[in-house]
């Protein structure tokens, strides 16, 4: 198979994700964007790994994969800690800030 | 055929002494976890604070001793590149964070111990939250959260590819959405300014990496040296290339707080524990603009013809809205925090230059506005209603009258930042003026400048606010700053009149360190 | 033998495993369902939303899974060294037990701070 299309796929996941940070009003989902956004450049690094015959993309994927994992540990810690506090995981409720 | 593994493996080959500093400071942020572990909750916090300021001293020490007279090569197999601009980078952030670190640990304006909540796992305002507040216990672990941040920015500033340019902006980032959230004052305005920050800031990051894998797709490589050979053999008109670059700057016009990308800002800024502000607003700020110099002028260096108009438009912008927009707010840090967006448009005056004098040019400014930005925010700290910061600009009337000192010094970096002689904004300024100027970009020299007279207007109106209205009747107390806090503020407003008066040694020592290695 | 035999035969196995697990348990075991049995099968949060404010948040939960997030996710590490292992000799052995040095760091301050207590 091509090895393109991958790029096409994950050019499609990264929009669809960034389209969900945008629309999407709950912080956990809205998190869950932002995982599948740096899952899409994965996909990329891997495919373009493969179209160029470098092995360095792959690499990269592996740090990817870790520093995702740490995110989702401090951005799960950060939502819980304004559940606990207000009950709700909508990214409109929290509104101090707003001017 | 999927590449294999050679048959032969070299082991890599790893400079010792010219990654030194970075892992002094990542060692420190190591045994700090440690000592939080082990230690009995009683001396843990000043072993922190000790351990803390000795593996920032140390790691500064170091680096000019050690890694100093040998800069210029790459190290770690080529994957950071310790060259001038590297060094005077890791430098500035040492001495930035040094200050912050200071600020972190004042105990003596805030009644009830230090900036930080005693434990963030707590809900504001619960029985538990109470206890540990009367037990005047504190959150130690900030100290080797803030180690891993700044072990991250001297890593950033020397990242010669994509992927340590990556982990190292996460490094760097990951510690800071954290610290956002600490605030003892507050504590339900901090929570949300750290799920802004973490949020707004993972969405940039995935967009910086995205372009990173459109580079990479590009060149067949993720050094930047590699990114920089392809780009002299290739045709340059690429989309992949163009895609690439236009996303990581979209990451790194983020990370600096640049128009459209600035909404971040104000809010994190006014939500976070001030000592947090301070070093986010001065270290970070430096650790993203010594990275965004390294891709664009290394990688990504004979390609700007292409990568300019971006930044022109991007500069302008910034200038433009962080100004107007400043002159609107009504609350200390929030203008603050608005004036810093317009300071990254002047600083991204000089990157636009694309030359060595826009390199050593936007050095220079960034020392300057690093020590301006901490001595401001430290004072932020002083003024105080009841218990809270007095953050509201009407509560600052009459200042002069009641503290002299505190409205002096105030004024000081308040004329640094609107770029007035003999301080270390205008030699800043000026630098990267003339550096756009010979580069080319005159038309963005004329906006600055006459931006830089609408700055001025809000700094001086709160110069104005201190000196000339009367104090409210209920006027906030004036707190009595520790041996900590004056010293960071002296050494900012030392740092400051020198840079302004004397500006030559600096400004030396950034032309001579203004070149980068490939 | 052909290579796909095996394979095949091994699928089968499996299969008749889970098919004689499920109808031997069904004959021999007892049947009493309850509400909590009859439920959606899901560790941890419970499946319907629990009313504002009312419903206890069990954040210990979270705790654990994140803590098994982490230490989980560094396998990815060790893997391409397990493939590579006596090509990268003691360089990547000395390297593989510094990482795994920093990691027992972080376990370590799990385990002292009462992370790893659920109660």
């Amino acid at each position: 198979m091509n090895p393109e299309n991958y790029l096409y796929l994950s050019s499609i996941l990264f929009v669809i994700g960034a389209v969900g940070v945008l629309v999407r009003r709950n912080a956990i989902v809205v998190f869950m964007c932002i995982e599948l956004m740096l899952n899409a450049s994965n996909l990329a690094f891997v495919s373009f790994a493969r179209l160029n015959g470098n092995i360095d993309g792959q690499v990269v994927a592996f740090f990817v994969m870790v520093v995702a994992a740490a995110e989702v540990v401090i951005g799960l810690a950060i939502i819980v800690t304004i559940f606990r506090t207000r009950r709700s995981a909508s990214v409109d409720d929290p509104n101090l800030l707003k001017l | 055929m999927m590449p294999h593994l050679a048959d032969g493996f070299t082991s890599p080959t790893f400079e010792y002494q010219l990654l030194a500093p970075m892992l002094i400071v990542f060692g420190g942020a190591i045994v700090g976890v440690l000592v939080e572990a082990f230690t009995p909750r009683g001396p843990r916090r000043t072993v922190q604070v000790a351990l803390g300021l000795v593996t920032l001293v140390v790691a500064f020490v170091v680096l000019l001793a050690v890694t100093r007279p040998k800069l210029g090569d790459l190290a770690a197999s080529g994957t950071v590149a310790i060259d001038g601009p590297a060094v005077f980078f890791q430098g500035t952030i040492l001495v930035l964070a040094l200050l912050s670190f200071l600020l972190f640990v004042e105990r003596g304006v805030d009644s009830a111990g230090d900036a930080f909540t005693p434990s963030g796992a707590t809900i504001p305002g619960s029985a538990s939250e109470r206890e540990l507040v009367a037990a005047r216990v504190s959150q130690t672990e900030v100290w080797p959260l803030a180690l891993f941040s700044v072990g991250g920015m001297m890593l950033f500033v020397a990242s010669n590819d994509l992927l340590t340019f990556f982990v190292a902006l996460e490094v760097m980032s990951l510690p800071l959405y954290l610290l956002v959230g600490l605030a003892r004052r507050r504590r339900l305005l901090s929570q949300e300014a750290a799920l802004k920050y973490f949020l707004l800031g993972s969405f940039s990051s995935a967009f910086l990496l995205f372009g990173s894998a459109f580079l990479f797709g590009y060149s067949g490589s993720i050094s930047f040296t590699g990114i920089y050979d392809s780009l002299s053999s290739g045709v340059g008109l690429d989309p992949l290339l163009l895609i690439g670059t236009g996303m990581v700057a979209i990451g790194l016009f983020f990370k600096v707080g640049a128009v459209p990308f600035h909404s971040w800002v104000p809010d994190v800024y006014q939500g976070a524990p001030t000592p947090v502000t301070a070093f986010m607003a001065a270290a970070t700020k430096v650790a993203a603009f010594g990275a965004m110099l390294r891709i664009f002028y290394v990688a990504l260096g004979d390609y700007d013809w292409n990568w300019r108009p971006m930044f022109w438009v991007v500069t302008i912008l910034t200038i433009v809205v962080g100004s107007i927009l400043a002159i609107t707010q009504t609350d200390i840090k929030r203008m603050l925090a608005y004036s810093s967006v317009a300071q990254a448009g002047f600083i991204l005056t000089g990157v636009t230059a694309a030359s060595d004098s826009g390199l050593s040019s936007t050095m220079f400014y960034l020392v300057a506005y690093g020590f301006a930005t901490i001595g401001a925010f430290a004072l932020v700290t002083l003024v105080r209603d009841g218990t809270s910061e007095a953050t509201h600009l009407s509560r600052w009337a009459g200042l002069g009258r009641r503290s002299p000192i505190i409205a002096a010094v105030l004024s000081l970096f308040l004329l640094s930042f609107a770029g007035i002689p003999l301080t270390s904004g205008f030699i800043g300024k000026f630098l990267v003026f003339e550096a756009a100027v010979n580069g080319g970009a005159t038309p963005l020299v004329i906006v600055g400048a006459i931006f830089s007279a609408v700055a001025a207007f809000f700094y001086v109106r709160v110069i104005v606010l201190m000196y000339f209205s009367d104090p409210p009747d209920d006027a906030p107390s004036l707190a009595l700053p520790g041996a900590a806090t004056t010293l960071a503020v002296a050494v900012c407003a030392a740092g400051t009149v020198a840079l302004g008066v004397v500006p030559g040694p600096v400004i030396d020592l950034a032309q001579e360190a203004a070149a980068f290695i490939r | 033998m052909n290579p796909i035999v095996p394979i095949l035969f091994l699928g089968l196995l499996a299969f008749g495993f889970a098919a004689f697990s499920i109808l031997a348990g069904s004959l021999s075991g007892p049947k009493r369902y309850s509400r909590v049995k009859l439920d959606a099968y899901e560790c941890g949060i419970e499946p319907t939303p629990q009313p504002i404010g009312g419903g206890r948040f069990p954040v210990k939960y979270y705790l654990t899974a994140m803590l098994f997030i982490l230490f989980d996710i560094e396998i990815v590490f060790l893997y391409p060294w397990a493939v590579a292992f006596d090509q990268l000799a003691i360089f990547g052995l000395i390297e593989m037990l510094l990482f795994i040095l920093t990691l027992g760091v972080a376990y370590a301050y799990v385990w002292r701070r009462g992370g790893l207590e659920w109660d």
